[in-house]
């Protein structure tokens, strides 16, 4: 098999050329200015685009996300998950009339695997609504792949010519190569490299990758840095402000302390972010204040999904002020790893999610952004379709959400697998052997993003190995 | 105090005693000096338990219903976690305990059900009861434990039915390798991984492990069976007693998965007994070659330093391996190996930029309550969940957001020059923008009230408040085992001087200098970096 692949060396040369330009900034010189500006250029744009991860930690389980409604579906997913007679929920599988009210109808007519036809968890009534008026589209069966695998490609055990990804089923492993390509400890993602690319386009360039959820590499580039914002906005350092305990010269003592270099590079490294925090807080509320939306994006007050994607909506809604471009965010939902207790658990997560993806999408068009702004969901893995008892086991392929007004929405896009656990699109108690790899989904958004399809090789190296880069969800 | 420097200066042994413990004391470095480092620690082994946290939960009358529902509430497990740190003579114990929690890791976060704050403290009194016992029993007691067995969903783990296609949950399985035991690629005894002729890690198990090994950890139940039933008006079935939070779960043996197992070379024969099946899979992990350096080096880097040389790793492997008895899985000589290496008590080599970890932010928290003897008037002791990063500390006792604790041993923060060099730093997996200010914040409002009930008391340092440098240095000494420079002490200095305080000064104005220093101190990257 030929295998198209950006050599590392290229790679790490361009990765590195980023990071110097960064560096250097104007006073570049002009050869490094013209590499860059050909590389970069693609993002240098004048209008803006965002794009949002929603990471789903704990590997969501696909079949009750997208369950068969078709009856001869539904049926064998019923089988699978121990429903009760009269197709009534039982087990861990939905109840057929439970998902009346969700059904997926295409925009445009579509014929998927044996005839499927799919509705959503009962609860994600408005991402249905949002699939149904063209607003959302769906990407079935995608997870992280190194090239195209059959099942017997699988089983071989000839990895160098046909290599897995490491440590499938691995949690954190596998949320990194989601994000990141690489198993725990890469340092890398594929948000953050779009972020490299677009540095240069924006005004604060520190904004570029921005997570509202914790530390992600997912918003981490070779030159772009990820900042932490909560979902309140950024945290001032009180004391450091003004007064310690009325003292307002122990304030600025404290400034020093806690911002001053050292030889030692954990010390050093820790009084960066503290810098950073400092550096950017003013400028990040000063831009927040006057961003007020009319969204509600947290009925109950306990969605912290919805909260995070607020403080997302408010700093989309403050890009003129800061200058921004491109923006590419991280915000996630964790407790999705239900071995046990799936009927009990995943009915709230599902609510949260469509309560926040629904008024997200609400806020881009109260923004006028709708079409500028992507967001899309990924997991560590789908799960088994088999039961454990009363929940299911880690997975690889899951179908995923594209949200927002540039998606082509209202369609299937990838392979639907069959409802079974024995059919060749898996690997056993229907894990799922993707169909569409993540560097796939990666590239489709990317493309969208402003990234040409020479730079888009060089930020996914196995990207060459897929016939079809771009998966069709962006138009 | 004795010379600044040297294995007996006052410095370096509360430098050794910040390792084993939260905090220290002139009376635990005089112990110290008394003992030597390994008699002390030894004397520590063998010091009684203080009050568990199953029984201070009694003490509180918290296993009474009440009609608030307090019987689904996890609120006072945060409560008991904290007051378990926070107090008892045998800090020791807990200090080393809640270093076992980050590797074997339960979290409150996913406890529901009846009495969570129980079972939480069935879990971390077991880690107590175990952490100077043997590895071995250590690892049998978190597999069979209540809380253990809800978080990793081995509790009600069912047998195969080829009937519904149902399979034995692989959850515990593949954990107790991943993260308990043998880890995901083998090791050299000096805890580097091995790597075959292409150059590649070489994977410890694969898929196939998992789903074999998943049936041994069938057949487990609660064990209700010394409970009895309080049944309340305002509801319509019984409570159980908290007896089934503590010791083991049941075994059932009608649920047990009589397959044959095969995982890593190891044949567990088709129809063994459940607990002949048990023990023949944790004997194997047990012995397994990586178990010794994959535990020695997570311990080393939640006490010492986040990257402790191969040679280091090594040394408290071999010890791990046979303690000099011929006894495998020894903990207490593991802990002294790691506690009195050369590596750990080496003055701090200016030149080794790498040197120490960042203090994680519940111990810094946990040290300044020791420090300063907290006590609860109300006795409710109402610490909360503190795992908020943006008002909070970012992090709570018992509280990591999943299995694979609140940072992994190998995290690179991305784009720094730890990551350009190949090293780790664990916990700044929870330091970012939010988290550094929340910190400063938060302990600027804890050093100064409290936080809820719990008070400090700086009546020791009340002495010395008109005198700034005595009291920087005793700060310096007793939090940071006096690694905050000379030039920072200084800086302060002009800070606390600004605001001149006599020996005749009103209480007020002592107690803000006092607050006033703290923060300075522990607001310090030099502090925060334990060296």
């Amino acid at each position: 098999m030929h295998i198209n692949r950006i050599d590392d060396f290229n790679r790490r040369a361009f990765l590195k050329r980023c990071a110097a330009l960064s560096a250097v900034g104007a006073a570049a010189p002009l050869a490094m200015n013209l590499a860059a500006a050909g590389e970069a250029a693609a993002v240098t744009a004048t209008d803006y685009k965002a794009l949002v991860c929603v990471f789903l930690y704990g590997g969501n389980d696909y079949a009750n996300t997208f369950v068969p409604y078709d009856l001869k579906n539904y049926d064998r997913y019923a089988r699978i998950r121990g429903g009760a007679s009269g197709r009534k929920r039982g087990g861990i599988a939905l109840g057929y009339d439970e998902l009346a009210a969700t059904v997926l109808t295409p925009v445009a007519a579509q014929t998927l695997t044996d005839d499927l036809q799919y509705a959503l968890a009962p609860e994600l009534k408005d991402v249905a609504g949002l699939f149904n008026a063209g607003h959302a589209a769906a990407l079935l069966n995608v997870g992280p792949l190194l090239t195209p695998l059959t099942l017997r490609q699988y089983k071989t055990p000839d990895r160098a010519k046909y290599p897995l990804p490491p440590k499938l089923f691995s949690h954190n492993d596998q949320q990194s190569v989601w994000q990141a390509d690489g198993s725990e400890g890469a340092t890398i993602g594929w948000g953050g490299r779009l972020g490299d690319l677009a540095l240069s386009s924006n005004g604060t360039s520190a904004l570029t990758c921005v997570s509202a959820s914790g530390n992600a590499v997912y918003v981490s580039g070779a030159s772009a840095l990820q900042y932490e914002i909560s979902a309140n906005g950024a945290i001032p350092i009180w004391p450091a402000k003004g007064a310690v305990y009325g003292s307002h010269e122990a304030s600025q003592v404290l400034k020093t302390l806690i911002t001053q270099p050292s030889s030692n590079v954990l010390e050093a490294e820790f009084v960066r972010v503290t810098q950073r925090s400092m550096d950017l807080e003013t400028v990040v509320n000063g831009a927040l204040k006057p961003v007020e939306l009319k969204t509600a994006f947290d009925a109950g007050g306990k969605n912290s999904l919805a909260q995070q994607l607020r403080v997302v909506a408010r700093l989309i809604g403050a890009r003129d002020t800061l200058g921004m471009k491109r923006q590419v965010f991280f915000v996630s939902l964790g407790g999705f790893d239900n071995h046990s207790g799936l009927m009990t658990n995943h009915p709230g997560l599902m609510a949260h999610l469509n309560e926040a993806l629904a008024a997200f999408y609400q806020a881009t068009v109260e923004l006028g952004v709708a079409d500028k702004v992507t967001a899309f969901t990924a997991s560590d893995f789908g799960r088994t379709l088999t039961s454990n008892g009363d929940g299911s086991d880690h997975g690889w392929g899951g179908h995923h959400f594209i949200v927002g007004g540039a998606v082509k929405g209202g369609q299937f896009y990838g392979t639907a697998p069959k409802v079974s656990v024995d059919s060749d699109d898996q690997v056993g108690q229907g894990r799922l052997l993707p169909s569409t790899a993540v560097d796939q989904m990666s590239a489709t958004l990317m493309k969208w993003f402003g990234v040409p399809a020479s730079d888009q090789a060089m930020v996914l190296p196995n990207l060459g190995r897929f016939a079809t880069p771009d998966v069709g969800f962006m138009g | 105090m004795r010379a600044e420097t040297g294995a007996d200066s006052d410095a370096e042994i509360v430098r050794f005693l910040l390792q084993a413990q939260f905090s220290a004391t002139a009376d635990d470095v005089a112990a110290v000096r008394d003992l030597g480092k390994v008699g002390w620690l030894l004397g520590q082994f063998n010091a009684a338990p203080s009050q568990s946290g199953s029984a201070w939960l009694n003490e509180r009358q918290l296993f009474v219903p009440t009609k608030d529902g307090n019987y689904f509430n996890p609120t006072m497990g945060d409560w008991m976690a904290w007051r378990q740190v926070m107090t008892g003579a045998d800090q020791v114990r807990k200090r080393l305990s809640l270093a076992l929690s980050e590797m074997f890791v339960v979290s409150l976060d996913a406890i529901d059900g009846f009495w969570p704050p129980y079972v939480l403290a069935g879990y971390w009194d077991m880690l107590n009861a175990n952490v100077f016992g043997n590895f071995r029993t250590l690892l049998e007691e978190v597999t069979l434990n209540p809380a253990l067995g809800l978080y990793l969903n081995t509790r009600g783990n069912l047998p195969e039915d080829p009937a519904t296609g149902r399979q034995p949950d692989e959850n515990y399985a593949r954990e107790v390798m991943q993260l308990f035991s043998i880890g995901l690629y083998e090791l050299r005894p000096d805890g580097t991984p091995r790597v075959d002729a292409a150059g590649r890690k070489i994977e410890t198990y694969g898929q196939g492990d998992i789903t074999n090994l998943a049936h041994v950890f069938t057949g487990y139940e609660w064990d209700y069976s010394k409970c009895l039933y309080a049944h309340v008006p305002w509801l319509g079935y019984g409570i159980p007693t908290t007896e089934f939070t503590r010791g083991h779960m049941a075994y059932n043996i009608l649920h047990h998965s009589t397959a044959k197992v095969t995982f890593l070379g190891t044949t567990i024969p088709a129809g063994a007994d459940g607990r002949q099946a048990l023990k023949i899979a944790l004997d194997t992990l047990f012995i397994h070659p990586n178990t010794g350096p994959f535990f020695a080096r997570q311990m080393i880097q939640r006490l010492v330093t986040s990257n402790p040389s191969p040679a280091y790793v090594e040394r408290v492997a071999r010890v791990f391996a046979d303690n000099g008895s011929s006894t495998r899985g020894d903990l207490k000589a593991v802990w002294v190996a790691i506690l009195t290496d050369p590596e750990a008590r080496a003055p701090v080599d200016p030149g080794n930029a790498y040197a120490g970890k960042v203090r994680e932010p519940m111990i810094r928290f946990t040290q300044w309550a020791r420090t300063f003897k907290v006590r609860s008037d109300t006795g409710a002791w109402a610490i909360g969940n503190l795992s908020g990063g943006d008002w909070a500390l970012g992090q709570s006792p018992l509280r990591s957001p999943s299995v694979f604790n609140f940072f992994r041993p190998g995290y690179v923060p991305p784009h720094t020059q730890i990551a350009e060099a190949g090293k780790v730093a664990p916990e700044f997996q929870i330091h970012n923008e939010s988290t550094t200010a929340s910190y400063i914040n938060f302990m600027s409002g804890a050093i100064k009230d409290g936080h809820a009930d719990v008070k400090p008391d700086y009546a020791e340092l009340m002495p010395m408040a008109h005198d700034s440098g005595a009291l920087l240095e005793w700060l310096n000494l007793y939090l940071s085992a006096s690694q905050v420079s000379p030039k920072s002490i200084e800086l302060m200095r002009t800070a606390l001087d600004a605001t001149p305080v006599t020996e005749t000064s009103p209480d007020a104005d002592k107690l803000k200098r006092i607050h006033t220093a703290i923060l300075l101190v522990m607001a310090s990257p030099e502090y925060i970096v334990q060296k």
